[in-house]
């Protein structure tokens, strides 16, 4: 890419939206004839804007609403707006604070990664030692099975609000969709979400959804996640 | 003084501007509860619509909200004017979702959007009907990293100015052109070349 296309970019979403001059239009038309870099990206950018002017309509998700003042409002939160902190009792918020900074920076440094690679490994040891069975995840069954421990790499997460539940897609093979199993974890309060394309090892009860739209494996409910690798 | 507002119209047309933001953020200074009633009416819905789609949790969005009204409402002794009060708050709601994502981990899709594996061609997802093809809109968008999930919300949906996002980035405009340029062919060769999810 050439500075000239670094600086001709910005003027896509401009020239989609036919805000360039006719001379700027007609300069950057030339550019992108010649330039098939800058061609397939307009490309790109083209399908992106109309997606993000999809997006624009579509709106927040507006199953709740923003709260009311009362209910900003209620409570010593009132009070701590309007009189500032006092020394008495910043000081030790400070102390905690840092206490609390520091245990999770030790927390963090204990998690490291054990395994690498694209596709996931299972230690059947770790698995047998707690009464599951290790299960890859293209080998889960098409029945409700013994309890297992299965372990993949995150492809999606999604918290149903209504039914307060998570659901984890996870992939046998970093770079696949598939095979895939869905984790569901009921009341997942205070539980670390993790992170897409971290590798976590799941334990939990495999079953199969057949409902029609569905049809894949679960591990339904989760009782443990451990984040192997972030 | 309470910005009315009639059936239809978007708050944001409404929101207080010069002497009255002025005005208004003083008697919040002095205490007085009717003014942050009705800075926090004035504001509500444009910083909810933002907290809420960067969120993408409409449950875990209205806490955040909460936190960034609450850090709104103690900051104003420090608020300088140097901007305006609008570009200020937004830019506090920008930071504590950023903050909020973090703490959280991955980004909440809707479940059409990590379901579609069965109807996945090429791997784009291919959606049955139209709430599995919001969903799936919404679910690309929302698996975008922070920084271009951000300035595709606030120029489509918020529907701002490249010079308001810079102050609200606190980046040049030309950054911003940039970044959306980038983000866009991020979300255009995530969705496929119609950009119709």
């Amino acid at each position: 890419m050439t500075g000239l296309c670094f600086f001709l970019r910005r003027r896509f979403v401009p020239y989609l939206e036919r805000k360039l001059s006719p001379g700027e239009r007609g300069y950057l038309e030339t550019h992108i004839a010649r330039c098939r870099r800058c061609r397939e990206l307009m490309s790109q950018v083209r399908a992106g804007h109309e997606a993000g002017r999809q997006f624009g309509r579509l709106g927040p998700e507006d199953r709740k609403r923003p709260p009311e003042f009362d209910e900003l409002w209620a409570g010593t939160r009132a009070e701590t707006i309007l009189r500032p902190m006092s020394w008495s009792r910043a000081v030790p918020a400070l102390v905690v604070l840092v206490i609390a900074l520091g245990a999770a920076l030790v927390m963090s440094r204990r998690a490291a990664p054990w395994r690498s690679g694209g596709q996931a490994v299972l230690s059947a040891a770790a698995g047998r030692s707690r009464g599951f069975v290790p299960l890859r995840i293209g080998e889960f069954p098409s029945k409700s099975a013994a309890p297992v421990v299965t372990e993949g790499f995150v492809r999606g997460v999604y918290f149903d609000s209504e039914e307060k539940t998570l659901h984890i897609k996870l992939v046998e093979e970093e770079q696949k969709g598939e095979p895939f199993v869905i984790c569901e974890v009921r009341s997942p309060g205070g539980m670390a979400i993790p992170q897409e394309g971290s590798r976590v090892r799941v334990y939990g009860t495999p079953r199969f959804d057949p409902q029609p739209g569905r049809g894949w494996s679960e591990v339904n409910p989760v009782t443990n996640i451990d984040i192997l690798k972030r | 003084m309470a910005p009315t507002v009639s059936p239809g119209q978007s708050v944001a047309l409404r929101l207080p501007a010069g002497d009255a933001e002025r005005s208004l953020v003083l008697a919040a200074r002095r205490g007085d509860e009717e003014a942050f009633r009705d800075l926090y009416r004035a504001y509500r819905e444009p910083v909810w619509n933002l907290v809420n789609s960067l969120v993408g949790d409409p449950v875990q969005a209205q806490d955040v909200l909460q936190d960034v009204f609450f850090k709104a409402f103690r900051g104003l002794s420090g608020f300088r004017f140097r901007s305006c009060l609008f570009t200020w708050i937004y830019r506090i709601a920008r930071n504590e979702c950023r903050n909020h994502i973090r703490r959280r981990g991955a980004p909440l899709l809707p479940l059409g959007a990590i379901q579609g594996s069965r109807a996945e061609i090429d791997g784009r997802l291919v959606p049955e009907d139209e709430r599995a093809r919001r969903d799936a809109l919404r679910g690309a968008v929302m698996q975008l990293p922070f920084k271009m999930r951000e300035v595709i919300i606030l120029k489509y949906m918020e529907e701002l100015s490249y010079k308001e996002m810079s102050r609200i980035l606190r980046c040049p405009p030309g950054t911003v052109a940039s970044r959306l340029a980038r983000a866009l062919a991020e979300l255009g060769a995530r969705l496929g070349p119609t950009g119709a999810a």
